[in-house]
């Protein structure tokens, strides 16, 4: 039981975070009404996954080999791109939101395309969905034997919990002021898009498309990022206990990025520098 | 918006580019034929030539599906159950590269000798 619970707990935490993120975002701009694309994106990402779970068992040849490989980084570098766009957007709100309250909805409504969160939300569950479909139907499939229905609970609770830590810290981000919202979000969204980055440079390396190296070092036996702990880690900053050298470039060229697209150009309104929203991080 | 509609586009132009770059054919690689029964591997040592690609045919005779799993080679491929699927594995480092089965990472163990 304890087993299958991390293993759930691993695969589902990633999406709870970004659907906290994305649901919190839309109740500080204060467009709850929007809150269906979210459901939607999630639910659809649900569908599409249970989809493919079956879909798999029903491919053979080349489309078995490759395809779900594919589609997998595919949506991984998609997720990566979707989450920087809106790191973007809430940073440019950010630097709008001194005005009035008023003011600063109706912008985001008047300007933000909410309907964008709904596809944020679908990649974040479909990235892993399919795999916990399949993982959850194979011991649902072995139940009757004298173990299985212990996995199967291990397995539901391990969604269970990662749904419940993705609501709490979110739900807490509700207490922040807006501005500490912003700027707090949208540093974990780098650091959760780099880790995503990585992953995918890394799904890349193992699929040969990009050459492997050694680890560049080895943390396993401090941290492994098979524990809990370390898959929290790994969902919120991208922790690897031994990445390749590739993957650690691609995190920091990442971020280094995403720093000059997001705070790069100081607006010559406002003045103030956005640096400080890097160190709230 | 212009520039991240564009920076989408280019990973996504990149990221093609990549995935299809691989996708040509390799020419004719050693296939080693590996068995999932019982929720074990068979054979659970495999060796190979070091700094050579092969292909691996993962054959899951077992009645769920099964990933196969090596965190250090960055490969989670999902066999489902009473499929085969030929994994493409790259040039390994001389050593010993574990895996496992996911979905049963207490019985399912294996390993890769390149050498």
């Amino acid at each position: 039981m304890g087993a299958t619970f991390v293993i759930t707990l691993r695969e589902a935490f990633e999406a709870s975070l970004i659907l906290g993120i994305v649901y919190t975002y839309l109740e500080k701009i204060g467009a709850r009404d929007s809150y269906r694309y979210v459901t939607w994106g999630g639910v659809l990402g649900l569908l599409v996954s249970v989809g493919m779970g079956i879909g798999v068992g029903y491919l053979s040849g080349p489309l078995l080999d490759l395809g779900p490989d594919l589609v997998g980084a595919a949506v991984i570098f998609a997720a990566v791109g979707l989450l920087t766009w809106h790191a973007w957007w809430m940073q440019q709100h950010a630097r709008a939101i001194r005005g009035q309250v008023q003011h600063r909805i109706d912008q985001a409504r008047a300007t933000q395309r909410l309907w964008m969160v709904g596809l944020i939300a679908f990649t974040g569950v479909f990235r892993e969905g399919a795999e916990t479909v399949l993982f959850l139907w194979g011991i649902m499939a072995q139940a009757a034997s004298t173990n299985g229905w212990g996995s199967l609970l291990g397995g539901v609770t391990g969604v269970a919990t990662a749904a419940a830590v993705g609501w709490a810290i979110f739900h807490g981000g509700k207490h922040l002021s807006l501005s500490k919202f912003f700027s707090v979000t949208t540093v974990f969204i780098m650091l959760l898009a780099a880790g995503l980055f990585s992953t995918g440079i890394g799904r890349l390396q193992g699929l040969g498309f990009l050459p492997m190296g050694e680890p560049l070092w080895d943390t396993s036996s401090l941290l492994s990022d098979r524990t809990v702990l370390g898959s929290f880690l790994t969902g919120l900053v991208g922790y690897r206990a031994r990445p390749s050298a590739l993957e650690v470039i691609a995190y920091i060229a990442y971020l280094v990025t995403a720093a000059v697209l997001l705070w790069g150009r100081t607006p010559r309104r406002g003045g103030r520098q956005r640096q400080t929203a890097i160190s709230t991080g | 918006m212009k520039r991240c509609l564009s920076l989408l586009v280019s990973l996504a132009v990149a990221s093609t580019w990549l995935l299809g770059g691989g996708v040509l054919p390799a020419n004719a690689q050693t296939e080693i034929a590996l068995t999932i029964e019982n929720n074990r591997f068979q054979p659970e040592e495999i060796r190979v030539k070091a700094n050579t690609p092969f292909v691996l045919v993962i054959t899951n005779k077992d009645q769920g599906p099964e990933e196969f799993e090596s965190h250090d080679l960055r490969i989670e491929k999902v066999i489902p159950a009473g499929k085969t699927v030929r994994l493409k594995m790259p040039a390994l480092k001389p050593g010993t590269h574990s895996f496992v089965g996911e979905y049963h990472a207490q019985t399912a163990k294996g390993r890769i000798v390149a050498e």
